[in-house]
This record gives structure tokens, sequence and C-alpha cells, in this order.
């Protein structure tokens, strides 16, 4: 039973259009019409011609139809099969602690976690491609450097490579031990790509007099 | 009415006037380490022209799209004073008695939101396809009917809608706007050297003369800067 409804389902979709293409193709001398008068239109330099083409525009109902021509169909069907363990449904991109400490879940984080500090909390995907925004590719010397934005921590570098911000200009900071801080302004814009090295400098130690 | 105290309206000043305030490029130690530079008694100016290039590597924004982009950098003269105005500076094309006064970082920002918005992408999405038939039987004759390969080749053009395009949204130009007026040339009374990019609108062209012209005080200096090769 359930092959002979799909048997008429698949005669249904190949017919739907095979028969608007011979209804379409029942007037050709409409079509010819209609082209003729769009050329004569198109001419810049004869206006009584743009004039007749509007007239014909008047005629009788039958020539202004508008006839759809469907010229192919194509139809796909897809199976997929994941036969491994299942896992939490989102991806964590920076690892667990030690990136802080956030009592329960980072749903519940990311609402206390601002009003405790004046620097901006990153939630997991921050960082993710997104629609509308600019793409900052990261490498740092050491490549564990740890990435503040804004001021806000944002994870290590060896992790985090690639950024996704959103349009705007931020306070780009690169720290690691032992070693000069790395600080730049960034400009994000959409769909652009910015490339930063950050070689940080050895400390240097402060003589005593 | 109860007014805020002192220190609170001195530090809401202090605070805003550092977040808008530009800040232009660091000053070098004196105008002649410029290629181009003049010092008269009022003052020193020292300027480099960015080519297309080097205005792609310095800024983020496509600022080379509509604008010639000069580093100004300006030396106070005896009385250790100068009063920095874009106004003073005017870009002459080929000598020309008509000048261009430099363009805002806002002007600049919209013109180039507006140019980005213009354009749009094309792109070619090409198809190749080749499968196996593994045949069957003929329903009427009953015989076993051979497969056979099948092949297709399409393609398919996609015209992408306006403002889809890198720096065309308005968040963009907020932030074209940000970067341009962060590297500008800062404006008001200086006491020491000041430098900072200045943008004017003018298309460059092979073998066109730019002459940047400074005048304050009476006193007014004229800089050519070099022709594009390119």
């Amino acid at each position: 039973m359930r092959e002979r409804v799909l048997g008429l389902a698949t005669l249904l979709l190949v017919l739907t259009p095979l028969h608007l293409l011979a209804q379409s193709q029942k007037h050709p001398d409409d079509s010819a019409a209609a082209n003729t008068s769009a050329s004569e239109a198109a001419a810049p330099d004869s206006a009584p011609s743009a004039k007749e083409s509007e007239n014909d525009n008047d005629g009788p109902a039958e020539k202004r139809k508008f006839r759809w021509h469907v010229s192919g169909v194509s139809l796909g069907a897809s199976y997929s099969h994941f036969s491994g363990p299942y896992y939490y449904p989102y991806a964590y991109p920076f690892g667990y602690p030690p990136f802080g400490f956030y009592p329960g879940d980072w749903v519940t984080a990311s609402f206390w976690y601002p009003m405790a500090s004046p620097y901006p909390y990153y939630a997991p995907g921050a960082f993710h491609y997104g629609d509308g925004r600019g793409e900052i590719r990261l490498t740092t010397e050491p490549k564990e450097a740890k990435v503040f934005i804004d001021g806000g921590y944002a994870g290590t570098a060896d992790k985090l490579k690639t950024l996704w911000l959103d349009p705007g200009a931020y306070d780009l900071t690169v720290a690691a031990p032992g070693r000069e801080d790395f600080h730049q302004r960034l400009y994000v814009l959409t769909g652009k790509s910015l490339k930063i090295t950050a070689k940080l400098d050895p400390e240097q130690t402060k003589e005593n007099p | 009415m109860k007014s805020m105290p002192g220190w609170v309206a001195g530090f809401v000043v202090i605070a805003s006037l550092a977040v808008a305030a530009p800040k232009g490029t660091v000053p070098r130690s004196s105008a002649d380490k410029y290629a181009l530079h003049a010092v008269r008694d009022r003052f020193g100016i020292g300027v480099v022209a960015l080519s297309p290039e080097q205005a792609r590597k310095q800024f983020v924004s496509d600022v080379s799209h509509c604008c010639v982009v000069v580093e100004v950098a300006l030396y106070p003269g005896r009385d250790g004073k100068l009063d920095v105005s874009l106004n003073d500076l005017v870009l002459r094309q080929n000598n020309s008695e008509v000048g261009e006064k430099p363009a805002s970082a806002k002007v600049v920002a919209t013109k180039l939101q507006k140019k980005a918005q213009a354009t749009r992408d094309v792109s070619v999405y090409p198809s190749v396809g080749v499968g196996y038939g593994s045949g069957g039987y003929d329903p009427v004759t009953g015989t076993r009917v051979p497969g056979g390969t099948y092949k297709q080749v399409g393609v398919g053009v996609g015209i992408g809608g306006s403002g889809s395009q890198p720096g065309s949204s308005d968040k963009d130009r907020s932030t074209t706007e940000t970067e341009l007026s962060e590297k500008g040339l800062p404006e008001g009374s200086a006491s020491a050297p000041v430098s900072g990019y200045v943008y004017f609108p003018v298309m460059r062209k092979k073998n066109q003369t730019l002459t940047l012209e400074y005048a304050v005080g009476g006193e007014k200096v004229q800089l050519r800067l070099p022709q594009e090769t390119k």
C-alpha cells in the first residue's frame, strides 16, 4: 500500500511541471508579441513605439496573463545516523576550569557575573562564527598566553586561535607570566578578517639602586 | 536642587573626554624626522602621505577607497602653543586654485558605508555529478536491461543583496567612524607636539600633483606630496 502511495506522489510531482510546461508552450504567439513590445519600449529614440507598447497593455485580458515556466524539478532525500555515544548537545569551546569559578552552570553565571565584575563576561560561544561578525586570527608567543577583550577574560590563545566578534572597537590584551603585556586596539568590521601577532617580550626586571 | 559633588562632575567630564577625544598617532621627536617637513616661527610641520597600500595596512576600514590619507605632525613654535584646526589644512590638486579641506571621520565613514552598500557579491556555484544505474528487467519482454552511467553538469549564479557587504551596516559605520576619529589629528590647543591622520576626500590618480598647504597666524607652508606611480 505504502509503495502505491509513494509511486502516485512521485508521478504527480513529475507530471505537474510537465503539464505546466506544455501549457506554456501552447501559446507561442503570445510570448513573441510580448517580446516585441518589450523591445520596442526599450528603444530610446522611438517615442511612438513606446506609446504603442503602452496601448498593447490596454488590450484583451488574455494577453496580460502571467505564465509560469517550470524548467526543472529536483528531489532529494537524506538519512543520517550517528552510532557513537550521546553527548551534551552544545559544544563548550574553552574547556572547563581553570577558566574561573562560576557557581552553577554558565547560564546562571552569565546573570550574576556582570554584577560581580566591572569586566564583561563571555559565555560559551561568545566568539563563534556568526552572521555579521568579523574575524580575529590571533597568534601569540607564548602560545598559552591569556587573552582579554575589553578587560574580560576570553581564554588562552592556543585554544581561541580565531575569535568572531560583533562590529565595534575593542581593547585586546594578551598576558603571560614573566612577559610584558601586549595591548592593541581592535576595530572589527563585518566580514573582515584581522590577523594579530602578539609576541610578548620578557618582563624587564627593575634594577635596585 | 542639590547639585552633584564637584569631584563627580570632574570625573564625568574627564572620563567622557578620554573616551571621545581623538588620540592620533605618536609624533616623532622633531619635524625634520619626516620626509616632508617645514619649520616656521610659529610652528613646525612634518608630513607623510600614505599610499593606498599603506592605508590598507594601517586601517581596518577601506579609507583608501575614498580618500587620500596624510599623517600630519604639528610642533608648537617659539611661543610654545599652537591651535590645531583641520580647517588650516588644504590639499590642492595640480596647483589648482580650489583646494580640498579635510573630511571629518563621520563624513568619511558615511561615504564608505554608502560605497559598501552599492557593491554586491556575485557567486558562481558549479556542480558536477556522476552516477551509475544498476539496470533491471524490462517489464514487457522480461529480459535483463543493462546498467549504465549518467553524468550531470550544472552552474548556478547568486547575486548578494544590498547591505550584505563588509562595512555596510550601521554598526560598521560607527566602528569606522571610531577608528578614523581615534587615529585622526587631535584638534584644539596644543602645547606639545601632536600628530594624527587627516582624510582628504580626493581620489588619487596617476601622475597627479598633490600639494598640502598649512596656514596659521599669517604663516603658510606648501608641501608637495610624492606622486602615485602605480
